[in-house]
Parts: structure tokens; C-alpha cells; sequence
């Protein structure tokens, strides 16, 4: 091992002996109020305590304490949270729980030996992009391996795609409404880069495609060919790949001016990577100047002043994925968009967790559906025909619903409908 | 301990779902929202989560059988310790009873069960026009039974009251597993002694209250929101007194000090005027504009009065919502400024209030402490927040002289310990000072006629 990648992988170390520290001085600010308890989805279906927001961090707190063991258990009662933010919104303290979760988990992991061998062969798939391109490749690999319910490849051509959409939508409210083509104009000096993020290229290529047409139609668009994010990895014990794959993005798009991600997950986790740098003096900077050129699609098309290809009769309704609402604060430019390309409801509870949460809803698919089915009620209550989100995890749940519904709704990304 | 075959008989109750035994899910039944320190912990032996009073009282026949300490849990939001199980035991949790049984719209009265969240109580009676008014600043995940046991206040305690004026009847489950009845819909009642006031505010150690029937009041057909700043908390409290002595009864009059506000700005991420020290938000309420017009016009004019720096009236229902919301977790907020908060909640005659905030202040510089202030000014019920740092030799002693200060500066202009958050474990060393010896000597009368064997929430009250 060179010097520098031997100081660099000591750095990686030191970190995961403080996380549990770091962890218990986040949750620290906890008092246990309480708030947390209406809005934390996992309480709502279990409504036992050690589910709560505010029972992970008391779990975390007395962790740190040295006031309990580091048990199967506690790793469990940590594993059990959908990072959704709901908690961090609400708490009149901003305990960040999500982040304290993380923590606590790469650090229960370092203790009992390593990430479990599912995370770590799923991991190893999404840090070789040259298999995530190859998605029926990565698939087969999956399926053989017994893993294939991690990506539930069977919902990919069951996926409702553009053309579909204008179809079924091109009714007579639509005829001679087409759109005129779009009026911005990127000027040749802003370097407008695609992030193509995992979920979007395995599971919803022809979503993808779309949000290379939208972008192309602003900007000469570049595809560096980047690596995955890394939020599957850190969220699941393995710091040391997410923080690797990190670095690699960020020498990857360095030329770009603009980083546009059209997957809420990736976005989220690409905005932060300057924090998890602040402590790294030849990363920092870099990682700082990355996170501010990232930005989301529809934050994107808003600023450059993006008008929707058409305008058609369809009502949507729209999903609000946790990493975009509260973790990038974008609320309102899909909203926008979608009013734009048709008829718009807002549906009861559109920022609540639809369940997805990476692959929460594999691991705990029980919990998972009880969520999503109150999600499948209210976008039913709408009477929307098509909701619209921006997250693939999320759209893998959403298709689900669309399913349950019986035809009542059509699940799809933002870029198939704009 | 509770052995495999006292489990079996509690499982045949509430159902093996219900009972929880790990390690970590008896943690999570060993706190709540008061400063009392997660560790050394206080884990109940088994936390039981029952559906219906016929299985609180099963569960309580088996608890009296075999002497096992019972204590009753809602959503944990105390403020003073009153649901942790001091003598492990069974934590009995009532977050899963949450009907609101009947609204009966005609005596204008409703009836929930005791894990109904108070703002789920409120909203379900404000969509037939009916006002339930307690509302204290947890509103949103406390539960209606807490409310009771503790007696819970709330903001608009100044105009409207506090749970106690509200409670017409209770459904309890004695110590050996009987079912009571108290009270009822007549609005006259003089049957026998009133037992429905004496359970309200009984901490769970006289019984476990299940169910309860409340009245109602016409909903206020306007409301407004107004926020008042000054250079200092004298300016605030001479202004909530003028109006009030003016005739003006506002819902609710909250004063907070310079460091909540700091703190607001902070999560806001919004500069402070330097100029300010003070905050007073303030309800009204009226059957139309002009009524609000003429309560603003008039709270307006005492405020100027009494050195106003501004005067803002929230122009939309959402302007209002955020400057309560504000209001409402400042008690978290602050909390989160130092290692350790330690929150009290006294209560004096209205007009010693502004004497009582003074004196805080002299305790705060002669003890070296921040303590952060807000409140019901209006009502006379304040919550000095005192930040230390626990870990630092020396400080829990002086942190125990400054709060002995503030209870004796509370007490000595006619106060009491204990406005709305009960005495719980918190204040248990302070009740003798309060009650006296020949209280006390009468709180345990009631308590061994009810309990005879302790097993109801033990090691609280005094």
C-alpha cells in the first residue's frame, strides 16, 4: 500500500471508532419530547417505543453512555429506520436521527465483524459501473445469487413508459396543444453533466432516457460515466466503499459546472459529501466545491426556465421522496412542472415515507407494505391518474400501489411525464 | 421478577404481540421527557400493552395477586418523571386505546379513551364546532389520559382553564382490577364524594384512568395572533398585567426571554434585533373582526405603553400556526442549548408574576447560571429552564441550591411547585415545603385506602 493510500485508509478507520462518539453527541440535543412520535412512519404500523425516532436515539445515547451492550439487537433496532427525515423536520431540536443511525450502525458493523455478506455482494455489484450499465448483466448476477428481490426486476417491464403515457393522455384536451419547443438557451459556457444513478439505469432505463432528452434540450449535455453515489453502502456499514466511490465522483465530474441527478437519493447523498470530507484536508475543498454543483432535475429545469414538451388531460398527483423534500428542501419546482404538463391534486401526507427506503422494503417487507398502503389511500383519494415522483426507490413502492390499486393509477417518473 | 407463568397469564390477556420482554424494548419503557438521566436505567420487567379497560383490569388483577408494581404510561411526554417505573414492574402502556368513544353533540360533551392524542381529541370535536380547550405545548403527541393524571395546562389555560374544568367523568381501574365509574353527564353532581376530581392529577397512583368524558364548548368563531417585542421581560410582564387589569381576557399569553428567542433565530436562521430581550405572544378569540379589532387595538395600546420595540399581528391562519409552533418547542429547543436542562414549572397569583421573573433573574447571576424563561404570563405559570453541565465537578450541588431558590422565591410570594407537570419524581423533594406535614399525612391516607399494597406507580409524589 503507497503512503498516501495507507493514510487515507488509517483516516477511513479513525472515523469509524468515533462514529458511535459523534452519534451519541448528535442525539445528545434529544430530550425526548416526543414530537417525533406522530410523524415517524415505523411507530405509526409498530408503535412500540425502541421504533420511534426518539427510541433509537435513547438506544444511541445509552450506547455511547457505556449504559448498554452492542447487541444483535441494538443493531437491529438501528437497522429499522427509513432515514426519511420526518423526525429531523419536526424536532424543535433538529437531532439529525438519520444521520445518528448511520453512524451507529457502521459502528455496530466494525464491532461484530463486517457487513453482512448480502449488503457487501450488493454493494460490490454497484461499485463496478460497467455492470450497473450492463443492468441485465447485474441482474442475472443478482438472480443468481439468490438476491434478485433486492431489485425486483419483474417490475421494470411492467413500468408505464413515456410513449404509454402519451397515449393514453393525448386525448381531445391535448390536440393541437403541443408544447413549443423549449426557449432556453444554456449559454456554451456552463458545463451541464448527467449523474446516472443505479436504480435509474437498472430498473428504469426508459425513465432515464427521458431525462437525457429533457436535458439534452437545454444544454449540450456530458456523460463522464460516473460511479454509484455510495448511499447503499454507507447506509449499510460500508463507509469505507461509499467514501472511495466519493472520491471517485469527484475527480470524475470536476470539469463539469453543473451535476444533475434525476434519482432524489443520489442527489441527496452527493449535496452532502462535502460534510463527510470536513475532516480531510486533501478532500474537503474538492468534495465542497462538488456538493455545490450538484443539483436535482427538476431544481435544475427550473432555474434555466424549462416548459414541460406538452401539456396533456392527465391529473397527477405527485410523491414527495424524502431525500428530495427534506433532503434537498425541493418541494415546490415538480409541483411547478407537474401543473404545468396537466391537471395537478395534491394528495393527503405526499411528503410521508412511501416505504421504499433503499432496500428497507425488502428487509422488512411487513412494515413496508402497512406503509405503503395508506400511501396507495390517499393518492386513491385524489382520483389523480398517474403519480408522479422522482426518487426510482420510491417508484419501485409507487408501481407496487399502482398494482395493488387495480389500474386506479399509473406510477411514473417525473422525467416521463414533462 | 416476573416469572414465565405470570408472563403466560398477562400474554393470555392482551395477546402475545402486546407484551414485550427484550432487553431493548424494555429500555424504551424506562424514560420520558423530564431530566431525569437515562442511565442508571429504570427498565420495567415487562412492558404490557393492553386494547381495552376489561384488559387494564385483568392485567391489574394479576398485578394485585402477585404484588408485581404497576405504571401506567401514555406517550411518555412528562415532564417530571411520572411514567417511569421506578420499582420495575410492569410498564402498562395506553398508547393503543385511542377511540374517541362518543360526541355527544347535544350535551355537548365527548368521551375518549385515555391513548386518544389530545390534538386528535380537539380536531375531532372542532369539525362539529365544539371547543375542547386544554392544549399543553405537546398537544400533538401527549395523550388524553397524561392529561388528566397530570391535570395538564396548555396556553389558553388564562381564559379557558386547565384539564381539571373540562373532566365531567372518569372510567378508573382500581389497584385490585375493579372497574369505577365517577361522575357522568349531569352537570350537577353533588352523589357522594367527587371522586373524578380527585383521580385528575392523581399521577396514576390511585388508579389507571381508561376512559374519559369531557365537556365541551362553543368553538370561537375568530381567532388572532399577535406578537409583541421588548427590550425587556418587565416591559413584557407589566403589559400581559395592564391589559388584564384593562378587562382584556385574552386565550393565551406566552412571554419568553432573550435566549428562546436566540435560540428561534438560530434554527430559523434569522438575526435577532440586538435591541430585544423579550417576546410576548398572545391569542384572542371573538364571535367577529371587530371583537379581535377592538382586543387588538386595546393590547396594542398597553403594550406601547409599557415600551413595546414592535407590534405584529399574523395576518394568516399560517403566520399564526408558525408563530405557535415556535411557541411549542421551545421547551426542546432550549434544551438543547446545554448538556443538561433542568425545567421547572412553577406557578404564582397572577400578580406576582413579574416579582417571581425578577427574582429568577438575581438567582440566574447569583448562582452563575443561564436560566432561560418562558411561559404563561397570563396565568401566572412559568417554566425557568436551567442549563448546566451535570459532568462538571460540583455542579449538581449547585445546581440543587439554585433550584431551591427558585422554589423558595415561588412559594414565598404564594405560589406552588407545580403548575401543570405534576410533582412526579422531579419535585418529590420539594412537596414537604408545600404541603406541609399535615398534607403529606393526607395524600397518604388516600393513597393507602386506594392502594393498600403500593403497587400503583411507587416512589412518587412524595
Amino acid at each position: 500500500m503507497t503512503t498516501a493510500l495507507k493514510q487515507r485508509h488509517d483516516m477511513d478507520k479513525k472515523m469509524d471508532h468515533d462514529l458511535l462518539r459523534e452519534a451519541g453527541r448528535m442525539v445528545g440535543r434529544c430530550d425526548r419530547c416526543g414530537t417525533c412520535l406522530p410523524v415517524c412512519p415505523l411507530f405509526g404500523v409498530k408503535g412500540i417505543e425502541a421504533t420511534s425516532a426518539r427510541g433509537k436515539n435513547a438506544v444511541t445515547r445509552a450506547l455511547a453512555d457505556g449504559g448498554l451492550e452492542p447487541t444483535r439487537e441494538a443493531l437491529d433496532i438501528v437497522n429499522f429506520c427509513l432515514l426519511c427525515r420526518a423526525c429531523v423536520d419536526t424536532c424543535p431540536a433538529k437531532v439529525p436521527t438519520d444521520e445518528a443511525m448511520v453512524d451507529v450502525r457502521q459502528h455496530l458493523i466494525d464491532l461484530t465483524g463486517g457487513a453482512s455478506t448480502k449488503y457487501k455482494l450488493v454493494g460490490g455489484i454497484l461499485k463496478r459501473p460497467g455492470v450497473v450499465k450492463a443492468a441485465s448483466a447485474a441482474l442475472s448476477i443478482l438472480r443468481r445469487s439468490g438476491l434478485n428481490g433486492l431489485f425486483p426486476y419483474g417490475m421494470a417491464p411492467e413500468a408505464y413508459t413515456r410513449s404509454h403515457f402519451l397515449t393514453a393522455f393525448a386525448g381531445p384536451a391535448a390536440l393541437g396543444q403541443q408544447a413549443p419547443p423549449s426557449t432556453v438557451s444554456v449559454s456554451d459556457r456552463s458545463k451541464v453533466a448527467y449523474f446516472r444513478g443505479c436504480g435509474m439505469e437498472m430498473m428504469f432505463p426508459e425513465a432515464a432516457a427521458q431525462t437525457r432528452a429533457i436535458l439534452e434540450n437545454t444544454a449540450r449535455l456530458r456523460e463522464p460515466g460516473n460511479v454509484c453515489c455510495g448511499l447503499p453502502h454507507l447506509a449499510h456499514g460500508l463507509r469505507g466503499d461509499f467514501l472511495d466511490l466519493a472520491r471517485r465522483n469527484i475527480r470524475i465530474f470536476e470539469e463539469a459546472d453543473v451535476v444533475v441527478s434525476d434519482c432524489a437519493s443520489c442527489g441527496a447523498t452527493l449535496k452532502h459529501l462535502g460534510s463527510f470530507f470536513a475532516d480531510d484536508p486533501a478532500w474537503k475543498d474538492r468534495a465542497t466545491a462538488f456538493s455545490a454543483k450538484v443539483m436535482d432535475l427538476t431544481e435544475y429545469l427550473a432555474k434555466v426556465g424549462y416548459t414541460p414538451r406538452q401539456k396533456t388531460a392527465a391529473v397527477f398527483t405527485y410523491h414527495d421522496p424524502c431525500h428530495l423534500v427534506r433532503g434537498q428542501g425541493i418541494a415546490k419546482p415538480p409541483r411547478e412542472l407537474l401543473k404545468a404538463a396537466g391537471g395537478f391534486v395534491e394528495m393527503k401526507g405526499s411528503d410521508i415515507c412511501c416505504g421504499g427506503a433503499g432496500s428497507f422494503h425488502i428487509d422488512y417487507p411487513d412494515a413496508a407494505a402497512q406503509i405503503l398502503d395508506r400511501k396507495r389511500r390517499n393518492i386513491e383519494e385524489t382520483g389523480a391518474s398517474v403519480v408522479v415522483t422522482g426518487c426510482p426507490g420510491c417508484l419501485i413502492q409507487l408501481a407496487k400501489a399502482a398494482k395493488a390499486s387495480g389500474g386506479k393509477f399509473k406510477a411514473m417518473h417525473i422525467s416521463q411525464v414533462i | 421478577m416476573i416469572d414465565a407463568g405470570i408472563k403466560k397469564k398477562i400474554n393470555d390477556v392482551v395477546g402475545r404481540d402486546y407484551v414485550l420482554d427484550s432487553e431493548l424494548n424494555r429500555f424504551g419503557y424506562s424514560y420520558d421527557s423530564s431530566f431525569i438521566p437515562l442511565l442508571p436505567e429504570n427498565r420495567p420487567d415487562l412492558v404490557v400493552l393492553p386494547r381495552t379497560a376489561e384488559e387494564v383490569s385483568r392485567v391489574m388483577a394479576v398485578a394485585c395477586e402477585e404484588e408485581i408494581p404497576v405504571t401506567p404510561r401514555g406517550a411518555a411526554s412528562g415532564r417530571t418523571g411520572g411514567s417511569i417505573p421506578l420499582r420495575g414492574g410492569i410498564s402498562l402502556c395506553l398508547d393503543r386505546m385511542t377511540k374517541i368513544v362518543e360526541l355527544d353533540e347535544r350535551n355537548m360533551m365527548v368521551t375518549a379513551e385515555a391513548g386518544v392524542r389530545t390534538i386528535d381529541l380537539y380536531n375531532h370535536c372542532a369539525a362539529k364546532g365544539l371547543f375542547f380547550p386544554p392544549d399543553p405545548a405537546s398537544w400533538k403527541f401527549s395523550t388524553i389520559g397524561g392529561n388528566v393524571a397530570e391535570n395538564a395546562g396548555g396556553m389558553r389555560a388564562v381564559k379557558y382553564g386547565v384539564t381539571k374544568n373540562y373532566v365531567m367523568g372518569l372510567e378508573v381501574v382500581l389497584a385490585d382490577g375493579a372497574i369505577l365509574w365517577t361522575g357522568g353527564k349531569a352537570i350537577k353532581n353533588v352523589t357522594g364524594y367527587d371522586l373524578t376530581s380527585l383521580f385528575t392529577g392523581s399521577e396514576g397512583t390511585l388508579g389507571i384512568i381508561t376512559r374519559a368524558l369531557f365537556r365541551l364548548i362553543p368553538m370561537p368563531k375568530r381567532r388572532g395572533t399577535l406578537q409583541v417585542m421588548f427590550r425587556n421581560l418587565d416591559d413584557g410582564c407589566r403589559t400581559i398585567h395592564t391589559m388584564l387589569l384593562s378587562g382584556i381576557v385574552p386565550a393565551a399569553a406566552e412571554i419568553m426571554d432573550r435566549t428562546c428567542l436566540e435560540v428561534v433565530a438560530r434554527h430559523r436562521k434569522t438575526e435577532l434585533d440586538p435591541e430585544v430581550g423579550a417576546c410576548i405572544i398572545i391569542e384572542i378569540d371573538g364571535d367577529d373582526d371587530t371583537s379581535l379589532e377592538i382586543q387588538a387595538k386595546g393590547i396594542e395600546d398597553v403594550a406601547i405603553s409599557c415600551g413595546a420595540v414592535t407590534f405584529r399581528a399574523a395576518r394568516s391562519q399560517q403566520e399564526a400556526d408558525e408563530i405557535w409552533a415556535v411557541r411549542r418547542g421551545i421547551s426542546s429547543a432550549v434544551a438543547a442549548l446545554a448538556p443538561h436542562r433542568i425545567g421547572e414549572d412553577i406557578s404564582v397569583p397572577r400578580d406576582a408574576f413579574p416579582e417571581v421573573v425578577r427574582r429568577i433573574a438575581e438567582i440566574s447571576k447569583k448562582h452563575g447560571f443561564t436560566i432561560a424563561v418562558y411561559g404563561h404570563a397570563g396565568d401566572g405559570n412559568i417554566h425557568p429552564s436551567l442549563l448546566c453541565d451535570l459532568s462538571k465537578p460540583g455542579e449538581e450541588e449547585r445546581v440543587h441550591r439554585a433550584v431551591d431558590d427558585i422554589f423558595a422565591a415561588a412559594l414565598s410570594v404564594g405560589g406552588t411547585l407545580s403548575g401543570e407537570h405534576g410533582i412526579g419524581i422531579t419535585k418529590r423533594p420539594y412537596i414537604r415545603d408545600a404541603l406541609g406535614e399535615i398534607g403529606i399525612r393526607t395524600l397518604k391516607a388516600v393513597k393507602a385506602a386506594l392502594d393498600p399494597k403500593g403497587l400503583l406507580n411507587p416512589g412518587k409524589i412524595w
